[in-house]
């Protein structure tokens, strides 16, 4: 587990491990000191189901969490001394699940203007970072994890360039704290003509002129990709020890855009129609970019041209109405026609006061198609390999961080229950606005 | 990417049904055989009228008739689009068996490998030893679930017009005059298991529009939508919608009246002091007419002037039309159920009530049941409190609670909305399933219709080929009065359309680049 700095990224710490960070920094805040304690915990998990996702299930298995991470899983596992001994007996345990769209820690409260950050004004924002304004103490992050979701991408959305979007556990005392990539990806929205449904066209412009707003935001589009690589020339020119003449000064949002025209960050394209689709490959190709579909109602029309391309797509909500001349189980049953062909498929709620029904997203699809071991691949490994922390993350392996969940169940059977928490190996109390309003209303005297 | 389905408790968004209306538009296109991803365009534009009009007889012939080669993509389409523009109207079922599944009856348990007969519409028979009567036809439910059909307590489907929301009261209108086979939407819920709708009137105003309860009896003329018999509601609504907090006025325009909480109190009284003076006028008229003893006697009287606004407010009072009423905070809600016992009404439902738990006890000693959702939360600040034990919470002090959906799109899947009552708050098994059933129709005074598998009530049911509460449950087959209006095994499917588009091999290689 090394600090997983990427380029461009200025002067965020990834923090993979706080203890690290802070002796690096040479901090020594006493709120963090006592979490950084807290995670050198060791645990337990024994007599459980365990699901490691990676390798088959072990039907009375133990892991070991320890110093912020998986020590060892398996069907024979010694203790270490002093552990805190979970007996899992009858219970299921899973890594944490992965939401790979959100606008968790941007938003409190939809309709409030104040409590929103969740759009920047202008179409390209792409030097934006969503990490700077995610509320590490929103009331909608804990909802979220005792649900499960441990980890996500949150970002602003709906611009034609909105910015880096940041991977984020859970938990943590500041955004930093939380982030494990602070820029995991761009995240830009195709231009729409309409069709296909809900959702046509970037910003809501009259249908009317749409097909020609979005031919002139596509040749917009076309510009910036065009400037961006001119700038990362010049760049690399100049690092070289070249010189060039009348240098470009430095620019935010072409800077910004250096990695991923490199094709060393990949851009998160929102898209729905089939006309989208063909328009992001045809840029992916045009400037070698490294693109995921995020959000399509029509993959499934590619699935194979997807597939034989390793373009991951992140489906969902799959709460929603299909297209108005689409199968009626067009929506459900997309995510095991893309997994069947190949595609590498994860799911996003994209919003943020339901991320917590992020696996019963996947359950819809189960019921139509999608296999019930690969939905939780999709909500588990697959994002981690698409966002490339697979080394780290998605699956019950030693030396992973220690993202755990403890079930009644399938974490995709809404009945099923989460009985205990751990993130980054710290065991996290179930609690939230939610049990507590619960707690306290149910304590109320008869009237 | 982010703009959600929204409903009733989103109105602010000035949306309210908006996006089931891109949903009507359009026509379930049939299982069939023609290339169906050439057709959308032209599909959509035919429209709905051709559903209306298309017989059973039609819709086999027209596929029979089907011509053996697909033109090109753009070539010809109506003439084949004609054949699949309509469902097959499901036959009138007069002896319909579904043999060795699992019952849940939401009134009495559940029955393994039991048997449900069903006469003229009618469950004639419900239990484990139930032999199947001579030519009956068969459904095999073996491996299946069957539950009733699913009551959505709050919608706004199948009406052309969802908000008259001009005035602060608008008691005159009627849902029921903007009924209208609502194409693909209706069909989509259906497929979701979903048999009766209660469709609401918006939001907009503290004094609505009265409601229209239905069965889904998709592809039939839309009269026969509606489910004769059902009590007649209003919807009521208060807080944030009323008082236009969310709205951005345009210049130039004016604020309606009420803009506060204390203002909704006072509208809803004024309005039903109105309304009872209203009535002690015919009633005194009615007295005057009856105690007169000449004709010339009787027609000297004048009658009050006729209120269709008041007309529906005395109904209210007199116990005759059900109200229900929109609303999320507790204060707001208590002052409903004062101003309800001050004038004499119970309030029938309280819609949203996402505070209700704070204030269950008093709800249950009113007799008000809660139509709340299973997990909303945090999209306006009155919706600030809620949490997703809101239902457990309630049905625990007794409140009558259903699951509803406020949308077209949770409409398909209330199963799983009604699972979140498990969940969050551990309601059991029957109990989660009669809030999207049984509760539901107590709710809307139908149970002695429809909401639970018993003898005597209408054979509206959904089969399940799983639990409906597990992650993989899907609706094989839904049924009204024992006709099945939706059977996934004639449906078109995702699947059934990529194996067309991938025989029709110029098609696919247009579509694929």
């Amino acid at each position: 587990m090394n600090g997983n700095w990427e380029p461009g990224t200025g002067n965020r710490a990834p923090l993979p491990s706080r203890s690290r960070f802070l002796a690096a920094l040479g901090m020594t805040l006493l709120a963090s000191v006592a979490q950084a304690q807290a995670q050198t915990g060791t645990y337990v998990i024994r007599g459980g189901t365990v699901v490691p996702i990676v390798g088959r299930r072990i039907p009375s298995g133990t892991v070991v969490i320890s110093g912020g991470k998986i020590q060892a899983v398996g069907a024979n596992v010694q203790a270490p001394q002093g552990a805190t001994v979970i007996d899992a007996t009858g219970l299921f345990v899973y890594p944490g699940m992965i939401d790979s769209g959100t606008e968790l820690g941007l938003t409190e409260i939809g309709s409030v203007p104040g409590s929103t950050d969740t759009r920047e004004i202008g179409d390209f924002n792409p030097q934006d970072v969503a990490l700077t304004a995610v509320n590490a103490h929103s009331e909608l992050i804990p909802v979220t994890r005792v649900n499960g979701v441990t980890t996500v991408v949150t970002s602003a959305t709906g611009a034609l360039m909105s910015g880096t979007a940041a991977l984020i556990d859970l938990w943590g005392w500041t955004p930093d704290e939380m982030a494990i990539k602070p820029r995991v990806a761009q995240v830009m929205s195709y231009p729409s003509s309409g069709g296909g449904g809900r959702g046509g066209g970037v910003g809501g412009r009259p249908q009317g002129d749409a097909s020609e707003t979005a031919s002139r935001q596509v040749r917009a589009m076309r510009d910036f990709f065009a400037d961006a690589r001119a700038y990362a020339d010049v760049k690399a020119k100049l690092a070289a020890g070249g010189s060039v003449p009348n240098a470009p000064r430095v620019n935010q949002a072409m800077e910004s855009l250096v990695p991923a025209i490199r094709g060393e960050m990949p851009i998160i394209f929102d898209v729905n129609t089939i006309d989208q689709i063909r328009g992001v490959l045809t840029l992916a190709d045009s400037f070698k970019l490294k693109v995921i579909l995020r959000g399509p109602r029509d993959a499934w029309r590619v699935a194979d041209t997807l597939a034989a391309r390793g373009i991951p797509v992140i489906v969902g909500p799959t709460t929603q109405v299909p297209g108005t001349d689409d199968p009626y189980d067009a929506i459900y049953a997309q995510p095991g026609v893309l997994a069947k062909a190949g595609v590498k498929v994860a799911f996003q709620t994209s919003g943020a006061s339901d991320v917590r029904d992020l696996p019963y997203n996947a359950a819809l699809a189960t019921a139509y198609g999608l296999d019930m071991d690969e939905a939780m691949k999709a909500l588990t490994i697959n994002p981690a390999q698409i966002f490339g922390v697979a080394d780290r993350y998605g699956s019950l392996e030693p030396g992973k961080v220690a993202n755990v969940i403890v079930t009644t169940g399938n974490p995709l059977d809404v009945r099923s229950n989460v009985k205990y928490l751990f993130i980054r190996g710290e065991q996290i109390p179930l609690t939230d606005r939610h049990t507590k309003l619960f707690e306290q209303f149910r304590a109320r005297p008869k009237p | 990417m982010k703009s959600r389905e929204t409903g009733d408790g989103r109105w602010e968004m000035g949306s309210e049904g908006m996006s089931s209306r891109a949903g009507r538009r359009g026509i379930a296109i049939i299982p069939a055989k023609g290339p169906l991803s050439g057709r959308r365009r032209s599909l959509a534009a035919l429209g709905m009228t051709l559903v209306l009009g298309v017989s059973p007889a039609f819709g086999q012939a027209g596929n029979a008739q089907r011509p053996a080669a697909a033109p090109a993509p753009n070539a010809q389409q109506p003439a084949l689009d004609l054949t699949a523009v309509s469902l097959p109207i499901p036959a009138a079922g007069k002896l319909v068996a579904i043999t060795n599944a699992t019952i849940m009856t939401a009134s009495n348990g559940t029955i393994k490998q039991g048997t449900i007969v069903i006469r003229d519409g009618k469950i004639a028979a419900v239990g484990a030893d139930v032999p199947v009567p001579a030519g009956a036809k068969i459904i095999d439910g073996t491996g299946k679930y069957v539950t009733p059909g699913i009551i959505d307590a709050h919608s706004h489907s199948a009406a052309e017009a969802i908000n008259e929301g001009t005035l602060s009261i608008t008691s005159m209108v009627r849902i029921e005059d903007v009924l209208r086979q609502d194409g693909i939407s209706l069909y989509r819920q259906l497929a979701g298991g979903t048999t009766t709708l209660n469709i609401l009137h918006g939001s907009a105003n503290t004094i609505g529009g009265q409601n229209a309860v239905v069965k889904l009896r998709y592809g039939l003329p839309v009269d026969s939508l509606k489910f004769e018999g059902a009590p007649p509601g209003i919807k009521f609504a208060l807080g944030e919608n009323v008082r236009q907090t969310n709205h951005t006025l345009q210049p130039g325009q004016q604020g309606r009246f009420p803009r506060t909480r204390m203002g909704v109190e006072d509208l809803l009284r004024d309005a039903f002091t109105r309304a009872q003076e209203y009535r002690h006028n015919w009633q005194q008229y009615d007295a005057k007419k009856k105690a007169a003893k000449t004709a010339s006697e009787r027609a000297a009287l004048i009658p009050p002037a006729r209120d269709l606004q008041l007309d529906a407010l005395v109904e209210v009072l007199e116990g005759k039309r059900l109200v229900h009423c929109h609303s999320y905070r507790a204060d707001e809600i208590l002052m409903m159920l004062r101003v309800g016992k001050d004038f004499g009404f119970r309030v029938a439902t309280f819609q949203h009530v996402l505070e209700g738990y704070k204030i269950a006890d008093e709800l249950a000693k009113a007799g008000s049941g809660a139509s709340t959702f299973a997990d909303e939360w945090a999209y306006k600040m009155e919706a600030w409190d809620a949490i997703p034990y809101n239902a457990a919470l309630m049905a625990e002090r007794g409140v009558v609670v259903t699951i509803n959906s406020d949308s077209d799109e949770r409409a398909r899947r209330l199963y799983q909305e009604a699972a979140k009552a498990m969940h969050y708050g551990g309601a059991s098994e029957q109990e989660a399933l009669k809030m999207i059933t049984l509760n539901a129709a107590k709710q809307l005074g139908i149970d002695k219709r429809v909401g639970s598998i018993e003898v005597g009530k209408d054979a509206d049911l959904a089969i399940f080929t799983a639990h409906p509460f597990a992650p993989n449950a899907r609706v094989d087959m839904t049924l009204i009065d024992g006709r099945v209006f939706f059977d996934r095994a004639t449906s078109p499917t995702l699947e059934q359309l990529i194996e067309q588009m991938k025989q029709r091999k110029p098609h696919v290689a247009s579509e694929e680049e």
